[in-house]
């Protein structure tokens, strides 16, 4: 279980002069400018639990990451991984968890992948019967076997990732840490990987706190997210409440003739906006303010649609509009 | 728990020797190195009053000379650890955090690789090296204090001073490469370290040589400890008891300075910043 108190995080930065004249100031005085990386987050993850943990670039999800494994100690606020801090007791925590950085290997570059997981086996003291057992499974599930004598460094991207997986699941973690595991990866390694998160979780109740940018992501494997903006959660709670919170967003996506415009269509109303797209009309509405059937009579009738797709609202387009809109009071408030 | 290490130690073993053509190098340079010193120190004698039968701060010019190549010879055996070098990459590269995310010490595990590489040079250079050293200038008169059969007691001192030699140099660069978590840089301080050492260990000049109030200090220090202790203790400069004194001192200068770096990186740990991603 996971425990996240009132965490904060402030980084120091150095403020640098401009050119030689001001490199040779900061050389003898320093001003720092502090950036508030992480602000004040709560939150807890119980057992077996996957969450997804998303926000823009530099919303603080890295840096939370970081804190909640150890690397690095929080400037206030508390983090408990099964009641141990572990930037206190950095290593008995880190025995329980596993982590994998999207952007950093953790294998080592000239030996062959087999040889780096036998390293592991022995810092993480798993013994022979469970090394034999995991290797089994994970094989299985990320398709590894055929490149285990390879060097890391031949591996391709996608080969190197399923390694970097399994090795964070070697010693059988009680909690599993991704940070932007699929990042990079096409659709087929993307859905293997996924398959072989929902098996870990399904087959020993690993929690998994998983950082994406990909929706798809957190739409196959997560019931629950958290979303993070500028250091601070902007919403916590199941997948499915986040998706209704504008409402019933419903989008057609409309095939019209030629002489049909998006600035120049009659208007049914103002709740329906109208968009144009690869000569395609968009119509973005919510069915619960106005009804479906309404707006589909509006489209056959006075858009002379002849094909016609309904869509119900992506988490991303709920994430994309969330952002938006907070970057929005922002700039007002500037 | 010492378990978890042998990967490293066995790491440091093998890649010891990967790198054949840093060695050749390494054996063309020294040679001149010496050569320049053993020319050196002939000059230096044959110009003091007594000539070349002088005694300066102890040494005959025979004694100088084996001095001079059994040092060079216990610097290459003793120091081939980069962990300086390693900690300022594992900061730079980020992948420090790789390590903090195991359930391993991280002075453990640069102990463990450099115990590793001082056990393949040893076996492979060490042995063939000082045995040669010590044949050769013992044939020519150069090591008038050996004597048999107490050396073998001060060539079980002398491995025993070089495993705390190895262990103390690694300590130091592991503390030089723990401030790098404060400088963001490791040049500066290699350069400081690689100084410090070659000067207040006896490498350049025996610490004899000192004038008093320094020699003194110098002589309490966990440096001489590195390379001229052990080599007197071979050379059977000094006696059992001295001997001992000095691997005791060393000793204990480890544990000093394994606890400093211990409260040292958990302080340093809690500056890191490991950026992006």
């Amino acid at each position: 279980m996971i425990e996240v108190n009132d965490l904060t995080k402030v980084f120091k930065k150095p403020i640098r002069g401009n050119g030689l004249s001001g490199m040779v100031k900061t050389l003898f005085s320093r001003k720092y400018d502090e950036i508030r990386a992480v602000d004040g987050i709560t939150f807890t993850v119980p057992d077996g639990e996957i969450v997804g943990y998303i926000g823009a670039n530099g919303a603080g999800k890295s840096t939370t990451i970081k804190m909640m494994c150890g690397i690095l100690t929080p400037t206030s606020g508390t983090v408990f991984i099964d009641g141990v801090e572990p930037y206190r007791k950095r290593r008995q925590v880190a025995q329980h968890i596993g982590v994998v950085f999207g952007q950093k290997t953790q294998l080592w570059w000239d030996i062959p992948l087999v040889e780096s997981f036998k390293v592991l086996k022995e810092i993480y003291q798993v013994s022979d019967a469970d090394y034999k057992e995991r290797m089994g499974f994970l094989g299985e599930v990320l398709d590894i076997t055929r490149f285990l004598s390879q060097p890391v460094r031949t591996l391709s991207l996608g080969e190197r990732m399923r390694a970097d997986l399994a090795a964070s699941m070697l010693h059988n973690p009680r909690i599993l840490f991704l940070d932007e595991p699929t990042i990079g990866m096409d659709v087929l390694v993307k859905e293997k990987i996924r398959l072989a998160i929902h098996a870990l979780n399904k087959t020993y109740g690993t929690a998994v706190v998983l950082t994406t940018h990909d929706m798809t992501d957190i739409e196959n494997l997560c019931s629950r997210i958290i979303l993070l903006e500028k250091g601070s959660v902007l919403y916590d709670g199941p997948l499915k409440s986040l998706k209704t919170r504008f409402g019933n967003i419903k989008t057609l996506t409309l095939t019209v003739p030629a002489e049909i415009r998006a600035e120049t269509a009659p208007v049914l109303s103002p709740e329906v906006a109208v968009s144009e797209e690869d000569s395609r009309l968009i119509l973005r509405f919510d069915a619960d303010r106005i009804p479906l059937e309404q707006v589909v009579q509006y489209a056959f009738r006075d858009l002379k649609a002849m094909d016609m797709k309904i869509a119900e609202i992506s988490i991303g387009d709920v994430v994309k509009t969330i952002l938006e809109q907070q970057e929005a009071a922002h700039a007002e408030k500037v | 728990m010492l378990k978890k290490y042998k990967p490293f130690l066995r790491a440091g073993a093998i890649d010891t020797t990967a790198y054949r053509f840093n060695i050749l190098i390494w054996a063309v340079i020294t040679v001149c190195e010496v050569a320049c010193m053993v020319f050196l120190w002939l000059a230096v004698y044959r110009s003091s009053e007594s000539g070349m039968d002088s005694v300066i701060h102890g040494f005959t010019y025979r004694e100088m000379i084996a001095y001079v190549v059994l040092t060079t010879i216990f610097n290459f055996v003793t120091y081939n650890n980069d962990t300086l070098w390693n900690i300022n990459t594992d900061i730079k590269k980020g992948t420090v955090g790789n390590y903090l995310i195991k359930p391993i010490s991280y002075r453990g595990k640069f102990a463990a690789t450099s115990l590793g590489s001082l056990l393949t040079m040893t076996l492979m250079f060490g042995v063939p090296l000082y045995a040669a050293a010590l044949v050769t200038l013992g044939v020519l008169g150069f090591l008038p204090g050996l004597s048999f059969p107490a050396f073998f007691a001060h060539l079980g001192l002398f491995l025993l001073s070089g495993l705390c030699a190895s262990l103390l140099n690694d300590t130091i660069s592991y503390i030089f490469g723990i401030l790098c978590f404060y400088t963001s840089s490791g040049w500066g301080l290699n350069s400081l370290k690689v100084t410090l050492i070659s000067f207040l260990s006896g490498t350049l000049l025996p610490i004899a040589f000192f004038p008093k109030g320094l020699r003194d200090v110098v002589n309490w220090m966990p440096f001489a400890g590195m390379s001229q202790n052990p080599v007197l203790i071979l050379m059977m400069k000094y006696d059992l008891k001295e001997s001992l004194r000095c691997v005791a001192l060393s000793v204990a200068w480890i544990v000093v300075l394994e606890l400093f770096a211990k409260l040292l990186f958990s302080h340093a740990v809690r500056k890191v910043t490991v950026h992006g991603g």
